[in-house]
């Protein structure tokens, strides 16, 4: 099993790399449209598809959207210049059909494919590219996207060469820039522009937009919103993707989103038949689930480790000793690289994996996954747990034990704090209560605090009144610059301490570096050196001890075909085009 | 006419306290909807921050409250932060979802208790009687919660209920007829669900209405003169205890409201209460006050309503 | 003569109950937060008499689980492994009433044999054990917030009635208010407040006690009732009359009159705060873990797997349906009681 989606993903993969050699691949037909061919097998036209979302998506502009279920159906309506192919984890021609990179890196000249045309029938052509970035960087907007398109401190410049030709400039060189242009959809000038000149943009396109008002250049268009219910997506006849016998892509006729309240809705919905794809849910409910494969004409895939890494770690950051003064205190053992190291041996992870995700995660000791295939060191230690080992550090740290086994500092006063959970993710309070369990058999009295997710952040970023917590992040992407914010010291997500203004530590001071420097080294086997030295400094010394990644587990209808479901995000629809009905 | 319009005053004071209140009470948790982003690795303080004054969120209490008060006029309710747009259209579905819940859920429920209450007043102190208050009792001290989940188990296992939703995708292609059905079958068991919770209460009110109305020296006297027993109970007792038995339906109101809520989250029935929830721990200010606003129109609106029925009902209340 | 019989019958058993809740770490076979790792969602373990010989024994006693390592959640009972059921054992070490330093618990089985009366849960802790000490927190809550309550309902019903006037229209009103506003923020922003490092269950009970506060409209307008037609009496008259201070004919006269109702509604209180707690694990406001208590368990039903896959979680929720009916009986006893007593 294995085995056989090992060589799936390797043609996928020859596949994208042919494709980026010979764009000349694209189909010319009738009215010298230049049609992309999807490289899975054919499907059987027509039918519709009934997809559960855990909630309702918000908006359906692409430039505000920052939830997951917008995202997912915006996906679905619109497309990129280059995108991701999700199964190889490397960029592919979407909009654009080739590109060329000037020698220094800080140029990129992309050429659109001829004959194409937004749902609504309108051409596309290059004033659309220029006028889609113009949005996407204004900086009245606020898109979330904004940031990814600042590089070097100034943003991308856009400018048209010809109608077909667009030529992006960077202030400095920028590894992964074939990568920004995934999910920075191209929005139809003809119906947009006029909106955003009266300053109307951000009011646009929301989740009650009339379907004629709306068009895109994804495989599907709008055909109906209920509030509260479902949005109903119809075949977009216009969309710019062939099938090897030269049909027109998406099979499908319709997609129907349905919203139901929490994962657990989506379980029972799919479960009972009324939902053909469910995506992203816990190990628990694929037991429950697996039981009834054969029953209920399902299937379920476990696909390994996806981008999730969770982690535990304690406030270093600078807090002032007359405002907090017992963190200020506890500071003393969290600084030490020794107490830390004790605590990452003394926690059993094999337990996480088995009691919280049911067997279905993997262990992990630094920040990235295994199933980030590209960017994974594997010269990353895993040590074993051991509670000796754990005693031996506290002990050369100037740690000792009661009478009653109670663990004490140099000082003589206990060592107890508390962990920081959100009470809205169950998996992350059930490894907090494992933690607590575990640093027992150290010594340490641990309490877990598990407050609600807004009272968490509040406490994590801005008051930083908290001691120690467990908390997880997903990468956008496979690539590291999608980290920068994390490790980079002055980032806001550099969680154990954000916001720094010149790094605190010399490691920290390193890691900086090395993430600059990955940034603008266009080489890719350098750059992998460069980030394995900061995964290094992560799993040496510690600020994040990181525990285990969820498998990315996900089930299809078995009418569903071509289901070939990705541990990138969108996992399962990202080839929605492609599905088809059997 | 004067006391429609006193009242009618009186309940506009009280929704403009509620909103203020709301507004102020809102203020006081830690963080706002945009905090939830702040752990995004992908986006800056800067975007957030520009978000925030877009939406106003940096402004004080009382300049947002007035902004609301102006959009309110306009018919809007202020904006959602989630969906960028105006929180009336969202909210419009999902509250005429909530009202044919509790709307049958309460005729479910008076449909059950008004036989069970007059049988048990009949029989007074009898095995009926007997076996329905520990009937009903019991069923008080089911956790609602658990009650749900049961229907939902009984959903899953049985397969003879839909398990959540308003429709199934495909009977809409089915015609008129097969999509009521397909309507009906998903309403059934919330609908159930919210009538058994509320049924103990009222069949102790009916019980309790319906045993003074009996023990009345008009009914003894009515009794006296030999008028059939089933005349009796209908004719001339049933009316006798209607006047309690209105105001009863006026509170109900509250309870059903807040009973299809949970209802409505477990067994995924897309009214207010899901979204109640969401935007209660998203922080999405405007939305919970026009929950909070929305259900207190319904109260007030369930109250006068239950005056008024008394109002045309009782000629003693119309004299005073 | 019956209600009287009832009401003593209910409150016995109440006691009883509480007792085994309040003697918690003697009645429980283990401590509430031990993890048995190898034995997550063991099902409640059967308690024999007869072996598999056939053979009778006076001692009750129980099989050893086999944990199936291809198939994890599914245990199979290992019959060469027997350990009988003592009782008076020596186990964990626990503080009797919160107070005494014990190690003597009513049963227990000899290590590593495991007896869980009501299954267990995910980290294979006893639900048994969680149970009785989760009503420690739970009554607890639910007599605090009922207290608190009533407290204010009293003093603001017996105001309004009292008085009446404009006294009566504002408390009232204001009474009206307070059913309407969403308070589940001010739990949010008292428990966002709090420092970390006081103990989860404290931080509960201040939370429940702010539930207590706030929910005091509907006894007030019920107290407010009695108060209103108690002032009529002619005794109450009688004493105005004679020129008696207000303060002492509201706690002399009136006061006395509300009694029955303020029992009554305690007893129908309590149950009511100790479920309002499932709401507020929902909201991320209920007891953190490791601590137990009957809301979160129930709460943990919500879970679908749990609720599909682990019949013994709705344990906890059936054992709770006889503590509530006996609350509702006294309640119905005592109003029954209030009903027939000649005034």
């Amino acid at each position: 099993m294995q085995r056989v989606r090992f060589w799936n993903y390797f043609a996928v993969l020859a596949a994208a790399i042919i494709c980026i050699g010979s764009a000349a691949i694209a189909a010319q037909s009738d009215a010298g449209e230049e049609r992309m061919v999807a490289e899975s097998a054919s499907g059987r036209a027509g039918g519709r598809l009934v997809i559960a979302m855990r909630s309702e998506p918000k908006t359906l502009n692409p430039v505000l959207a920052q939830d997951a279920p917008s995202r997912d159906v915006i996906r679905c309506l619109t497309a990129d210049l280059i995108h991701i192919n999700r199964a190889s984890q490397e960029t592919e021609p979407a909009l654009a059909k080739s590109w060329t990179e000037s020698r220094d890196g800080r140029q990129y000249t992309l050429r659109l494919r001829r004959g194409l045309r937004f749902s609504d029938g309108q051409p596309l052509d290059a004033d659309d590219v220029v006028f889609s970035f113009q949005v996407y960087l204004d900086e009245k907007i606020d898109s979330p996207q904004r940031d990814l398109l600042v590089v070097g401190g100034k943003p991308i410049s856009v400018a048209k060469v010809d109608q077909y030709t667009v030529r992006f400039e960077m202030a400095q060189p920028y590894a992964a820039a074939e990568r920004l242009f995934d999910g920075i959809a191209i929005l139809p000038r003809h119906l947009l522009e006029s909106v955003y000149r009266k300053g109307g943009f951000s009011d646009a396109w929301n989740i009650s937009v009339a379907p004629s008002e709306f068009a895109g250049l994804g495989p599907f268009r709008l055909k109906e919103y209920v509030p509260g219910q479902r949005i109903v997506l119809e075949r977009n006849p216009y969309y710019w993707k062939q099938d090897q016998s030269g049909r027109r892509l998406p099979y499908l006729d319709q997609v129907v989103f349905l919203f139901v309240a929490s994962e657990d809705a989506q379980v029972i919905r799919f479960q009972a038949g009324d939902a053909d794809i469910l995506t992203r849910f816990s190990a628990e409910n694929f037991a429950v689930l697996e039981k009834q494969q054969e029953a209920k004409h399902y299937h379920l895939d476990d696909l390994g480790a996806g981008l999730e890494y969770n982690f535990f770690f304690f406030n270093l950051n600078s807090v002032d000793s007359k405002a907090l003064p017992e963190i200020a205190r506890k500071q003393a053992w969290f600084q030490d690289k020794r107490f830390r190291q004790a605590v990452s041996d003394a926690i059993d992870r094999d337990s996480i994996v088995r009691l919280v995700y049911n067997g279905r995660a993997t262990s992990l000791w630094t920040q990235v996954t295994p199933g980030n295939r590209l960017w994974i060191d594997p010269g990353i230690p895993h040590p074993a747990m051991s509670v000796t080992h754990a005693r031996e550090l506290l002990q050369s740290a100037g740690f000792s034990w009661k009478s009653d086994g109670a663990l004490v500092d140099s000082h003589g006063s206990p060592v107890e704090f508390s962990i920081l959970t959100s009470s809205s993710n169950a998996q992350r309070v059930k490894i907090a209560t494992l933690i607590q369990d575990d640093l027992s058999k150290l010594g340490i009295n641990v309490q877990i605090a598990s407050l609600e997710f807004h009272t968490m952040v509040d406490r994590l970023l801005t008051t930083h009144d908290y001691e120690a917590a467990v908390m997880g992040l997903v990468s956008g992407d496979a690539d590291p610059t999608s980290e920068m914010n994390v490790w980079m010291s002055s980032g806001d997500t550099h969680l154990w301490h954000p916001n720094q203004t010149q790094p605190a530590t010399p490691w920290e001071a390193e890691m900086d570096r090395l993430m600059q420097q990955q940034l603008i080294t266009l080489d890719y086997a350098k750059r992998k050196r460069l980030y394995d030295r900061v995964q290094e400094t992560v799993a040496d010394e510690l600020p994040v001890i990181c525990l285990v990644s969820p498998n990315i587990l996900v089930g299809a209808s078995d009418r569903v075909g071509n289901f070939h479901p990705a541990i990138l995000d969108p996992y399962t629809l990202w080839n929605i085009d492609q599905l088809y009905i059997q | 006419m004067r006391y429609l319009a006193h009242r009618l005053i009186h309940a506009t004071l009280l929704l403009l306290a509620i909103s203020f209140f709301s507004f102020a009470l809102l203020q006081l948790a830690p963080g706002d909807y945009f905090d939830s982003m702040r752990l995004n690795p992908q986006m800056s303080r800067q975007t957030l921050t520009g978000m925030r004054s877009e939406y106003g969120l940096d402004r004080p209490l009382p300049v947002r409250y007035g902004h609301w008060l102006v959009s309110l006029l306009h018919g809007q309710l202020g904006v959602s932060l989630a969906s960028r747009g105006p929180v009336a259209p969202v909210l419009r579905v999902r509250a005429r979802n909530t009202l044919v819940l509790s709307g049958t859920a309460t005729l479910f429920a008076w449909l059950l208790a008004l036989p069970i209450g007059i049988w048990s007043a009949t029989k007074r102190g009898g095995w009926a009687d007997r076996i329905w208050s520990v009937a009903t009792s019991a069923l008080l001290t089911i956790p609602d919660l658990v009650l749900f989940l049961g229907l939902l188990l009984l959903a899953i296992r049985t397969g003879w209920f839909p398990t959540g939703g308003m429709r199934t995708e495909a009977a809409a292609d089915l015609g008129l007829w097969s999509s009521a059905k397909d309507f009906a079958l998903h309403l059934i068991l919330p609908a159930f669900g919210v009538a058994l919770v509320s049924l103990p209460v009222l069949v102790r009110h009916i019980r309790a209405a319906m045993i003074e109305a009996l023990d009345s020296p008009f009914l003894r006297a009515a009794r006296g003169h030999g008028i059939p027993n089933s005349r009796l109970l209908f004719r001339y007792a049933l009316p006798a205890a209607s006047n309690p038995l209105i105001s009863l339906l006026g509170f109900s109101v509250a309870t059903m409201l807040s009973v299809s809520a949970l209802a409505e989250i477990v067994l995924s029935w897309p009214g207010l209460g899901p979204l109640l929830v969401e935007s209660i721990l998203s922080r999405d200010v405007y939305v919970v006050v026009a929950i909070v606003m929305l259900s207190s129109v319904f109260l007030v609106a369930g109250n006068l309503f239950a005056d008024l029925l008394l109002f045309a009902s009782d000629p003693r209340i119309r004299m005073e | 003569m019956t209600h009287r019989h009832k009401l003593w019958g209910a409150l016995i058993l109440l006691a009883c109950f509480h007792a085994l809740v309040f003697f918690a770490g003697f009645f429980a076979p283990y401590d509430f937060a031990t993890h048995n790792r190898e034995l997550a969602f063991a099902p409640p373990t059967r308690i024999h008499f007869v072996d598999a010989q056939g053979k009778f024994h006076a001692r009750p006693f129980v099989y050893g689980l086999k944990n199936d390592p291809a198939n994890s959640g599914i245990y199979a009972t290992d019959s060469t492994q027997v350990y009988p059921v003592h009782f008076f054992e020596r186990g964990s070490a626990y503080k009797l009433a919160g107070i005494f330093p014990s190690r003597l618990h009513l049963f227990g089985v000899d290590d590593p044999g495991r007896i869980f009366l009501m299954g267990t849960d995910a980290f294979g802790r006893d639900q048994f054990s969680r149970f009785l000490y989760g009503g420690r927190i739970s009554l607890m809550a639910g007599w605090i917030a009922a207290g608190l309550s009533l407290l204010i309902g009293i003093i603001v019903g017996t105001l309004a009635g009292f008085y009446g006037g404009w006294i009566d229209q504002i408390l009232m009103r204001g009474g009206e208010l307070f059913l309407a506003l969403p308070w589940l923020y001010l739990l949010f922003a008292v428990r966002a407040a709090l420092p970390l490092h006081i103990a989860e269950w404290q931080v509960f009970l201040l939370l429940i006690a702010v539930m207590g506060l706030i929910g005091w409209a509907r006894p007030a307008r019920l107290i407010r009732g009695v108060v209103l037609s108690a002032k009529e009496r002619n005794f109450v008259l009688a004493a105005r009359g004679f020129g008696a201070s207000d303060a002492y004919v509201i706690c002399r006269h009136v006061l006395p009159q509300t009694y029955g109702v303020v029992l009554t509604q305690m007893t129908l209180l309590i149950p009511q705060y100790v479920l309002a707690e499932v709401t507020l694990s929902f909201l991320g406001l209920g007891v953190s873990e490791p601590m137990p208590s009957w809301g979160t368990l129930l709460a943990a039903l919500q879970q679908y797997y749990v609720l599909s896959s682990f019949w013994w979680m709705f344990l906890p929720a059936l054992f709770l349906i006889p503590v509530f009916l006996l609350y509702y009986a006294a309640a119905d006893a005592l109003q029954e009681r209030l009903s027939s007593v000649p005034l």
